[in-house]
C-alpha cells in the first residue's frame, strides 16, 4: 500500500549518519564510567574530554564552557532554572523573565513553575509572520530583567529571530540571554561570539547523532546552578553519568557538518517543494514564507482540511510528515506555537510541516506534492458530498 | 495505492480491549487491509481510573491498542475526540442525572463517536469498511435487506446499544467477533499471542471511578450539585432524612440511602423540580407499562403486535405488546410486570433475534 517510506520530519528527529554507525561499536568498547579514577575510566573520560573539545572546537568556545544533559529539553530547563536560581541568590531584585511567545514546550511550560517560585514571566508576543515585536520587548527590559529566552530558529515554522539585536538590548540592560539552537544548528550558520548569547543549547538526535545527549553552552561568568542534586560530574553543573556513546556521536556529527555543511541545496529543494504545493493544491498558505527562515523547513496550511487526516493519509501513502510538534502527534492538539503567532483554530488545526534533511531529494518531493495533491482532492470531495448531504 | 491484493481497507476501532483487539486481528487473517484507531475521549489524567506507565499522552488502554496493531504491523492513530465526547456523551449523561434521570451514555457514545464519527474518518481514509468489536451480527432478512441479529454469545450481545444506528451505513459495517462467544475470542487473542488476551472486561461507566458517579458530577460540575433536598416515604410523604443533592441517587437503589428501615426500601422517584428523592417497598418498583420517546427504527414494526423488549442491557427481555402514540411517543405494555423501568435507560425491540430499533423510558 505504500510507495516506500518517504521521510520529510527531520525536525523531528534525524536516522544516525552512517559515519556513527560505522564507529558505535568502538565506542562501545569504552564502557568504563568516565568519572571512575582506575584504568576503566580513563578511556571513557578521554572520549568524553575529545568530544568536548570537538564540540568546542565547532562552536568556537572553552570546553568548560559546554555542559552535557540528556537532550534539549533538559539543556533548556538547566539553562533558566539553573540561571534563574543562581541570579536570586545574587540579585534577587532581577526576578522578570521575558520568553519568546513561540518557544519550545521545554520552555514555555516552565512558566508555571517559575510563577510559584515569584519570577515574573512575560512572553515576548509575535505576529502572524512569527516577527517579535521588539517595541513590547524593549518596554520590558528595564533593571528588573534577570533572563531572557528567545530560540534562534524555530522548531515548527522555522522563523529565525533578530537573537544578536535582542542579546544586545537585554546586555544594556543588565540581563542575561539564553537562546535555544537546537533546530539551527546543523542548518544555518552562526557563531555563538557573534550572537553574544550566555546560554544555548543544542541537542544530538537533530543532527543525525544518537539521541540522548544535549549540550548547554554556558558563556564563562554567567551564573548557573546546577538542577540535578548528585555527583559532581560537569564540574558541578550536571548531576549523573554521562551518556557517552550519544555525546561521542554527537561531537563526531557537529564537525562533519561543521566541514560539510547542508544549507543552500535544501533551500532550493524547498522553494521548488513550495511552488509545485502552490501549483497543485488550492488554498495553501505558507507560513513565515516572507521571512528568513530555516532552508528545510516549510509549514503551511490548507483551507478546510484537517491536519490530523492530511497526516494519517499521508502515512497511510508512505510519507512522514509533521503537524505540530512530535510529542502532540498522539492528542493532536492545535499547536500553541501557530496559535501564538495569531492563527485560529481552525487554522492550526489543518497545517502540516515538512522537513527536509540530508537524504531528501527532488524526486521524492514530485512523489510527495503529487500524494498530496491527491489527499487534498480526495479529503475535500468528502466534504462536498457532506455538505449536500446538508442541505 | 494498491487495493488489488486485498478485500478492501478497513477501519477498525481499537480500544485496548480483546474483543476489538482480535477483531483487528480476524479482518487481518481474512485479507483486509487494516488500519487501527483510538478515540482518546477523557483526560484520563484528570481522575483517578488506575492507569499504567504510558508514554506521553496515552492511557493504558491507547497503549494495549497500540501493541496490538504492531503485532498485527497495520497502521494505528490515536484519535482526539475529548471535545466531541465531552458535548455529545458527558454532559448530556450528567444533565439526564440531574433530571432525575439514570442515563446510558454507552449509546450516545456509539451513535455519535463510534459511529458518526469514525465513519468520517473511514471515508478519509479511504476506507471500504468500518469494523468495531461489537458482539452482533450482520444479517440479511426475506427482503434482501441488511439488518442487526444478536451475537452468538447470548450473554455478551451488544445488540442493545446499536438502537440508533442509522440502517443505511449497516452494509458498511463489519462486526468480527458478532459469531464468536467470549471465551473464543479470548482463545483466539490468547493463540495469537495479543498481550491483551486476558484483560479483564470493562464494565460500567468508563469514565467513573471507583469512588462512583455521584462523586464524578460533584467533581466536574459542581456548580449544578450545591442544593441539598429531602429523602421521603412512598406512599405517605413522611420526610425520613435530609440528602446531600439528588445525583447520589438513582431509580431502584437500595444501597448508600442512609436511613435503617424494618424491610428494604428503594428509590422510587428522583424529582429534579423539588430535589425531593422518594423511596419505597420493592413492591412499587413493579410496571405494567411505560412510555417511551425518541424512538429509532432500523426495522419497520408494527403497533398491536408483540415484540420482545429490554429495558436495560442486562435485561433478558420481556414480551409486550406497542401503541403508537400521536405524539410519536410509544406506549409498550408488557405481558407480565416488570421490575425497576428505569428512566432515562433505553427499550430495545426485537424480533427473533433481529433487533429493530428503540427508544428513551420515560
Amino acid at each position: 500500500m505504500t510507495q516506500g517510506n518517504i521521510y520529510l520530519d527531520f525536525n523531528a528527529t534525524t536516522p544516525v549518519h552512517a559515519q556513527v554507525q560505522a564507529r558505535l561499536l568502538e565506542w562501545v568498547s569504552f564502557w568504563g564510567n568516565p568519572s571512575s579514577i582506575h584504568r576503566d575510566g580513563r578511556h571513557p573520560k578521554k572520549l568524553l574530554r575529545e568530544s568536548r573539545r570537538t564540540l568546542a572546537q565547532a562552536l568556537n568556545c572553552h570546553p568548560l564552557e559546554l555542559v552535557f544533559t540528556s537532550c534539549g529539553s533538559e539543556a533548556n530547563n538547566l539553562a533558566i532554572k539553573g540561571c534563574l536560581s543562581a541570579l536570586k541568590e545574587k540579585n534577587s531584585l532581577r526576578n522578570r523573565v521575558l520568553l519568546g511567545a513561540i518557544e519550545h514546550p521545554s520552555v514555555l511550560k516552565q512558566e508555571k513553575e517559575l510563577r510559584l517560585q515569584g519570577f515574573e514571566v512575560i512572553k515576548i508576543p509575535v505576529n502572524r509572520e512569527g516577527q517579535y515585536n521588539l517595541d513590547f520587548f524593549k518596554k520590558h527590559l528595564d533593571d528588573k530583567v534577570g533572563l531572557v529566552s528567545v530560540m534562534l530558529a524555530n522548531n515548527e515554522v522555522g522563523v529565525i529571530a533578530p537573537v544578536h539585536e535582542m542579546v544586545q538590548m537585554t546586555h544594556q540592560a543588565g540581563g542575561y540571554f539564553h537562546s535555544d539552537l537546537v533546530q539551527a544548528l546543523g542548518k544555518m550558520p552562526f557563531a555563538l561570539k557573534e550572537l553574544d548569547v550566555d546560554l544555548a543549547s543544542f541537542s544530538s538526535h537533530k543532527v543525525y547523532a544518537l539521541k540522548g545527549a544535549g549540550l548547554l553552552y554556558s558563556k564563562k561568568g554567567t551564573p548557573l546552578n546546577s538542577i540535578l542534586q548528585g555527583g559532581a560530574q560537569e564540574r558541578g553543573r550536571r548531576a549523573g553519568t554521562e551518556n557517552l556513546l550519544a555525546i561521542a556521536s554527537f561531537a563526531h556529527m557537529v564537525q562533519h557538518f561543521q566541514e560539510h555543511p547542508l544549507g543552500s541545496s535544501l533551500a532550493s529543494l524547498r522553494d521548488h517543494m513550495e511552488k509545485q504545493i502552490e501549483n497543485k493544491v488550492s488554498g495553501v498558505q505558507f507560513l513565515c514564507r516572507k521571512q528568513e527562515r530555516l532552508p528545510n523547513t516549510s509549514s503551511f496550511f490548507i483551507s478546510g482540511v484537517s491536519g490530523e487526516s492530511l497526516l494519517m493519509n499521508l502515512d497511510i501513502r508512505g510519507f512522514s510528515v509533521g503537524t505540530g510538534a512530535a510529542c502532540s502527534s498522539g492528542n493532536p492538539e492545535p499547536s500553541p506555537v501557530l496559535l501564538a503567532m495569531g492563527l485560529s483554530h481552525a487554522e492550526a488545526q489543518s497545517s502540516l510541516r515538512v522537513s527536509l534533511g540530508a537524504s531528501t531529494t527532488s524526486e521524492q518531493i514530485d512523489l510527495f506534492v503529487n500524494n498530496l495533491s491527491e489527499v487534498v482532492t480526495h479529503l475535500r470531495e468528502l466534504d462536498k458530498v457532506e455538505m449536500s448531504y446538508g442541505q | 495505492m494498491d487495493n488489488n491484493k486485498s478485500k478492501g481497507r478497513v477501519l477498525v476501532a481499537m480500544s485496548g480491549g480483546v474483543d476489538s483487539s482480535v477483531a483487528a486481528a480476524l479482518l487481518v487473517e481474512q485479507g483486509y487491509e487494516v488500519i487501527g484507531v483510538t478515540m482518546q475521549v477523557w483526560d484520563y489524567s484528570q481522575c483517578n481510573i488506575e492507569e499504567g506507565t504510558g508514554t506521553c499522552c496515552s492511557s493504558e488502554d491507547v497503549d494495549d491498542a497500540r501493541d496490538v496493531a504492531d503485532r498485527l504491523n497495520i497502521p494505528f492513530y490515536v484519535l482526539n475526540c475529548e471535545d466531541e465526547f465531552k458535548e455529545k456523551v458527558i454532559d448530556p449523561f450528567v444533565n439526564s442525572y440531574m433530571s432525575g434521570k439514570t442515563p446510558l451514555p454507552c449509546v450516545n457514545c456509539n451513535t455519535y463517536l463510534k459511529f458518526d464519527h469514525l465513519i468520517k474518518k473511514m471515508h478519509e481514509l479511504s476506507c471500504d469498511y468500518l469494523a468495531t468489536g461489537h458482539y452482533a451480527t450482520l444479517q440479511k432478512n426475506d427482503k434482501d435487506q441488511w439488518g442487526i441479529v444478536t451475537s452468538h454469545d447470548s450473554w455478551k450481545d451488544q445488540t442493545y446499544f446499536l438502537f440508533t444506528l442509522d440502517p443505511e451505513l449497516i452494509p458498511k459495517l463489519l462486526f468480527p467477533v458478532g459469531e464468536m462467544t467470549k471465551s473464543q475470542v479470548r482463545d483466539y487473542a490468547e493463540q495469537n499471542n495479543l498481550t491483551v488476551a486476558r484483560k479483564k472486561d470493562s464494565v460500567g461507566i468508563c469514565f467513573v471511578d471507583k469512588a462512583g458517579y455521584g462523586e464524578f458530577i460533584k467533581d466536574n460540575y459542581n456548580h449544578l450539585t450545591a442544593k441539598k433536598g429531602l429523602m421521603r416515604r412512598y406512599p405517605d410523604g413522611e420526610v425520613l432524612r435530609e440528602h446531600q443533592g439528588i445525583h447520589y441517587f438513582t431509580y431502584g437503589q437500595r444501597k448508600g440511602l442512609g436511613i435503617s428501615a424494618e424491610c428494604p426500601l428503594y428509590v422510587l422517584k428522583v424529582d429534579p423540580e423539588t430535589y425531593d428523592v422518594w423511596v419505597g417497598e420493592e413492591q412499587h418498583l413493579y410496571s405494567e407499562e411505560m412510555i417511551i420517546d425518541d424512538c429509532h427504527w432500523l426495522e419497520e414494526i408494527q403497533g398491536g403486535e408483540d415484540y420482545q423488549v429490554k429495558i436495560r442491557y442486562s435485561h433478558q427481555g420481556a414480551m409486550a405488546q406497542i401503541e403508537r402514540l400521536d405524539n410519536g411517543q410509544l406506549k409498550v405494555r408488557f405481558a407480565q410486570k416488570q421490575r425497576a423501568v428505569t428512566p432515562g435507560q433505553a427499550a430495545v425491540f426485537y424480533k427473533e433475534n433481529r433487533l429493530l430499533g428503540g427508544g428513551w423510558i420515560r
